[in-house]
């Protein structure tokens, strides 16, 4: 009789841990008043489903507090870019208005305007791009990188900034063509912003690591201490340079945030003086479209 | 000084110890943890002092004493606190305390009550 009971005592533990690892923290086993093992494990079982589930709701009540502030900043920003645009506008009229003389009080005080509006406008624009990361429709296309590089390189002007070479041919991708322009927009540009030298060279090479491409975007800049190679990737990181450079620490943290969306990896390989080189990786196939929530940029 | 409730009982000892016990078949919910926490701090008067406290008649802890036994409410009665563990019941509700539940204030699992007493008396 008491092998029976067991037999099914143990049968009924089985079944709670199936529905714990189905993430159904409902059921609850009855504890005997025996005070034996079984009922230890049963026990303990009973427990643990209890702590799984209040760490659940913990998560769930996190995740759904981050989406309210990423809506919030987002919104935010969004709000922002008309009355930064409009005081932009305001301070060209008043700078033609007043046509301060060269070096006056006058210029200075403006151009300092212009160049904190400017600020202000780069942060708002850097936040936007950041919040929208996640939230939009995802569609994905094959993209020929070598094509794209040289696009994002004539509409911003890179020729005129850097030397990049490209080593070799750079793969065909399957991403988000949005994405894959931030990425390297932004991966130039931090290079040319933290340079030090009077031309800043940029390699860019790939690496076929089988389900992924690794591709590297190699500087001839300061170089970046061993200390902050995770925290440049920080949203608003305040690396001292980063001020200096005129960076709103946005930029890095949007690749992170792209790269890691898609299932793929950065990181950065410097030392201090020595210039730096930032990895990452894609995945080389996808779904043909992500279906994600939509955002009204 | 000694006192009571129909579930446990609270004894502070010469030696400067904290001894609760349970009757038979205690289950603690967070009402039992909440009156516990005010009868120590009755007890010890506002100076938290080791505390003993012997699990092996508890069969059940519901999550919300065992957060209110690992919250700051609780840790301002004990400076330290031994569980002793010799059922099975209480072996397992004991190791909560070493993870999931982890008081404020140093704890730590006993099968042998003399060395619990050893070590809270260890400065």
């Amino acid at each position: 009789m008491d092998g029976q009971d067991n037999e099914q005592r143990l049968s009924d533990i089985l079944d709670m841990i199936g529905s714990m690892a189905s993430l159904d923290f409902s059921r609850v086993l009855k504890i005997s008043d025996r005070n034996d093992m079984i009922d230890a494990i049963a026990l303990g079982l009973n427990m643990l489903s209890e702590e799984l589930n209040a760490q659940m709701v913990a998560r769930d009540t996190l995740d759904e507090l981050n989406d309210r502030l990423e809506q919030f900043a987002h919104t935010t920003a969004h709000d922002l870019k008309s009355p930064l645009n409009n005081q932009s506008g305001l301070l060209m009229l008043l700078e033609l208005t007043l046509k301060p003389e060269k070096d006056s009080d006058v210029e200075t005080c403006i151009n300092k305007l212009k160049l904190m509006n400017e600020k202000m406008k780069s942060l708002v624009e850097g936040i936007l791009a950041y919040s929208v990361v996640q939230a939009r429709e995802i569609t994905k296309e094959r993209i020929d990188l070598n094509e794209l590089l040289r696009e994002v390189m004539e509409l911003d002007d890179v020729v005129g900034r850097a030397d990049v070479v490209v080593e070799g041919t750079l793969p065909n991708i399957f991403y988000n063509k949005t994405s894959s322009i931030q990425i390297i927009r932004n991966l130039l540009d931090n290079a040319i912003k933290y340079s030090d030298k009077a031309r800043c060279k940029i390699r860019i090479s790939s690496k076929d690591l089988g389900k992924y491409y690794q591709i590297t975007f190699k500087d001839n800049g300061p170089g970046i201490e061993s200390k902050y190679h995770d925290k440049i990737f920080e949203l608003f990181n305040k690396i001292e340079p980063s001020y200096k450079a005129g960076s709103v620490g946005v930029g890095l943290a949007t690749v992170k945030r792209i790269v890691e969306a898609g299932g793929g990896r950065i990181w950065v390989e410097s030392e201090q003086g020595k210039g730096a080189s930032f990895h990452f990786t894609l995945p080389k196939h996808g779904e043909s479209v992500e279906t994600a929530k939509a955002m009204d940029d | 000084m000694q006192r009571e409730t129909d579930k446990i009982k609270f004894i502070l000892n010469t030696d400067g110890i904290l001894y609760i016990e349970c009757l038979p078949n205690t289950v603690m919910t967070l009402e039992d943890g909440k009156l516990s926490t005010r009868l120590g701090a009755e007890l010890v008067n506002g100076k938290p002092v080791p505390m003993l406290c012997d699990l092996t008649n508890v069969v059940k802890m519901t999550h919300d004493c065992r957060k209110h036994f690992s919250g700051p409410e609780h840790a301002e009665i004990f400076t330290k606190c031994a569980l002793m563990v010799t059922s099975p019941l209480g072996r397992i509700i004991g190791n909560f305390f070493l993870g999931a539940n982890k008081p404020l204030k140093p704890t730590r699992l006993f099968t042998n009550k003399d060395e619990a007493v050893k070590w809270l008396k260890d400065r």
